[in-house]
């Protein structure tokens, strides 16, 4: 089993302040508007909500693992609820790397295999060097287009 | 890689700035409201700014995007700040589209749009290339798809690598292996056949001979007689006569209250809204209530009535055929090929009578508002329905499985909450108006062993050689079968709560538009090693259907519906 790149969990952690942060934002709406928040309370909540992110941040590092086996890449991800995903080659419609500024700041990539399911089932595989996201998309392209399936669907 | 048409880049330009335009208008505005140093007169010189960066991230935007046409792929790069590099192989493609607006004809443009199969976004959607750089890329891709299909053996038969067992029906009398093939519900009459009933010689068989240059035929499958109309139409309730009603209420809120008034006056009701004691507007509110449910549910009858009237379905070739309605005549076809999985739907009503509907899904998105599920059998006997799924589908008789009683414990708890919920809302409703005995609502507890083991029971699901078997609901039970052939995804899942008890549940994804719920086939909790065992199960006996399949090629096997 593979696991993502340990830089995965700085960009999970941001994504924890801007959540905190928007709590804050509203916080301070609501002092603003409706009622007294405490400043104390305030800065509770946000320091809260900040560990709570960080915690669930490096959580889901540590359990985030996938691999290719010889019919299907598999998947397993989740903190809250933990979920074990094969998505096999010949399901495979395309495959995208992705990469955000975030990401590309800290010089991480996505890839994204697409299946022709149901709710746009679409396997995100976050936090691959950029290199090693290429070549995942190669082998997953190579895999798809040799597996056969007389329809695509 | 190639660029788009340069004027593209102008086009972009000026749509970026203008949503470039407002975004800082709208920060500035909400803000400043909160926020004091934020002053609302800065909005000006922030909104020319948004302007300027739309403009440049418009024309960086072109130059970003790139498309390619390469050896087994088209490839698609775009994006300023986040990228994307999008492979797609030719053997996916379904179809591609060059569309032109008015504007783009005059000055010789045009937008191509390369679709893959699966709902969602356009794949890949190049605006603007010029006319004869779509028509080219049209021509390539096509080209190289055919090619790419080419090179997988076309396969238009399909194997029949399963020897029907003479289990017969699930619930229905045994019958004669070979009598599966040919009772196809075409018999008019309500009684099933029984052993020996109608056994005469089976010629009629399902496979269609592999000359296909003879005039189609059209071979009845099914028609929904008046009795099993009138059984669904009362029966079965659309929550769409809901919104219905409520629609006509708001049209004509005078008339409806008056009628409701003359109705509730014979039984206790008040004079008019205006004179009223307590006791009266009570009767007048019961009264109001069971009319409105009434009317609902004879809307929602008439709404069935009137659109599964005179449903028949058929086979023509390798396609079902089915037409139906009263006032709008509505007909379609489902090519078998297509078809994803099939569905048994039952509710309780339908449940105490005996009866059962028939539904199959395909991939694609119909015209009509279900999606890609249609209707095959709106309702029929059970053991009838069942026969007809077996023959479709060519499944063995289900030996189902239940989750383990833990299962129950969970729900216990989930629905608990959910009372809890309602006796709060109940307090805090007395909190605000004059009644007061809030601790009534407790009776809702009441419900919850009963709705607790009602989910349990029907929570099964069977593996079979061919396809995967799961049953959910109570209100409206699904049973729905799963070639394995058919299989996109995979998942095993567990929530905090399903590991403390050592369950899971498992997440069989299809290529239906699962129009009839927005949840894919689940195995709700089972024992973990249970939903590991189905999973790689389900996997390997994806991958042996494709090798059949591949090997039925050279035997030139005949058809069956899976």
């Amino acid at each position: 089993m593979e696991s993502l790149h340990p830089r995965i969990r700085l960009l999970w952690i941001g994504q924890g302040v801007i959540t905190a942060a928007v709590f804050g934002v509203v916080l301070a709406a609501v002092d603003q508007w409706l009622l007294e928040v405490p400043t104390a309370a305030l800065a509770a909540v946000v320091g809260l909500v900040f560990v709570l992110g960080a915690a669930y941040a490096i959580r889901l590092y540590q359990v985030w693992q996938f691999e290719l086996q010889p019919d299907a890449l598999y998947l397993e991800r989740g903190v809250i609820t933990f979920v074990e995903t094969a998505v096999p080659f010949v399901r495979v419609q395309h495959v995208d790397t992705q990469f955000g500024p975030i990401e590309r700041a800290l010089g991480l990539s996505s890839v994204v295999v697409y299946t022709a399911g149901s709710r746009n089932a679409d396997v995100r595989i976050p936090g691959l060097p950029p290199n090693r996201a290429r070549e995942l998309q190669d082998t997953l392209r190579e895999l798809a287009v040799e597996s056969e399936a007389d329809d695509a669907v | 890689m190639n660029r788009l048409h340069p004027l593209s880049a102008v086009v972009y330009a000026l749509q970026y700035g203008f949503v470039w335009l407002w975004i800082p208008v709208f920060l500035v505005v909400v803000l400043s409201g909160v926020f004091d140093p934020i002053r609302a007169a800065w909005m000006p010189l922030f909104a020319l700014a948004g302007l300027a960066f739309g403009l440049v991230y418009g024309v960086a935007y072109y130059y970003r995007f790139g498309y390619q046409v390469t050896e087994d792929t088209f490839d698609v790069a775009s994006g300023v700040f986040a990228r994307r590099s999008r492979e797609i192989p030719y053997g996916r493609i379904q179809n591609v589209d060059i569309r032109q607006g008015v504007v783009q004809r005059l000055i010789g443009l045009a937008i191509v749009s390369i679709e893959t199969a699966g709902g969602g976004d356009t794949e890949a959607s190049l605006n603007f290339v010029s006319e004869a750089e779509a028509t080219r890329l049209q021509n390539e891709i096509r080209r190289r798809t055919a090619g790419a299909k080419n090179r997988r053996r076309r396969r238009t038969e399909r194997p029949m690598a399963d020897t029907p067992d003479d289990e017969a029906d699930l619930i229905g009398p045994r019958r004669p292996p070979e009598m599966r093939r040919d009772d196809a519900m075409s018999d008019p009459d309500l009684e099933s056949l029984g052993p020996g009933t109608g056994a005469g010689d089976s010629v009629a068989h399902w496979e269609t001979p592999t000359e296909t240059f003879a005039e189609p035929r059209r071979q009845r499958l099914f028609d929904l007689d008046s009795r099993e109309l009138l059984l669904y139409s009362f029966t079965s309730f659309r929550p769409a006569a809901v919104a219905a009603v409520l629609f006509i209420f708001f049209l004509a809120t005078d008339t409806i209250v008056e009628f409701f008034l003359t109705v509730a006056q014979p039984v206790g009701g008040p004079a008019d809204l205006e004179t009223g004691t307590t006791g009266s507007y009570g009767v007048l509110t019961i009264v109001s209530l069971i009319n409105g449910i009434v009317i609902t549910y004879l809307l929602s009858v008439a709404y069935t009535f009137a659109t599964y009237y005179d449903f028949r379905l058929g086979r023509i070739d390798e396609d079902f055929v089915y037409e139906r309605g009263l006032l709008q005549r509505y007909s379609g076809s489902v090519p078998s090929e297509k078809v994803q999985s099939v569905t048994v739907t039952d509710n309780p009503a339908q449940r105490l009578i005996g009866y059962a509907g028939l539904w199959v899904e395909t991939a694609g998105y119909g015209p009509d508002s279900n999606g890609g599920s249609q209707s095959a059998v709106p309702l029929a006997r059970r053991d009838r329905v069942y026969s007809f799924t077996e023959n479709l589908t060519d499944v063995e008789t289900p030996a189902f499985r239940s989750p383990p009683t833990l299962a129950r414990r969970r729900y216990l708890v989930r629905y608990g909450l959910v009372a809890a919920g309602i006796v709060a809302v109940a307090f805090g409703f007395t909190q605000v108006t004059i009644f007061d005995r809030w601790y009534l609502a407790a009776i809702v507890f009441a419900a919850v062993p009963v709705a607790a083991h009602l989910r349990y029971v029907n929570l099964e699901y069977y593996v079979g050689d061919e396809h995967l078997v799961i049953r959910r609901g109570f209100w409206r039970r699904r049973t729905t079968i799963i070639p394995y052939y058919r299989i996109q995804t995979v998942s095993t899942r567990r929530s905090i709560f399903q590991r403390r008890l050592g369950l899971a549940s498992l997440i069989v994804d299809t290529a239906s538009s699962q129009s009839f719920s927005w949840t894919a086939p689940t195995i709700y909790d089972v024992d973990l090693e249970d939903a590991r065992d189905v999973h790689q199960t389900s996997r390997n006996r994806l991958q042996s259907a494709l090798r059949e399949r591949a090997d039925a090629d050279d035997h030139g096997l005949s058809v069956d519906f899976t």
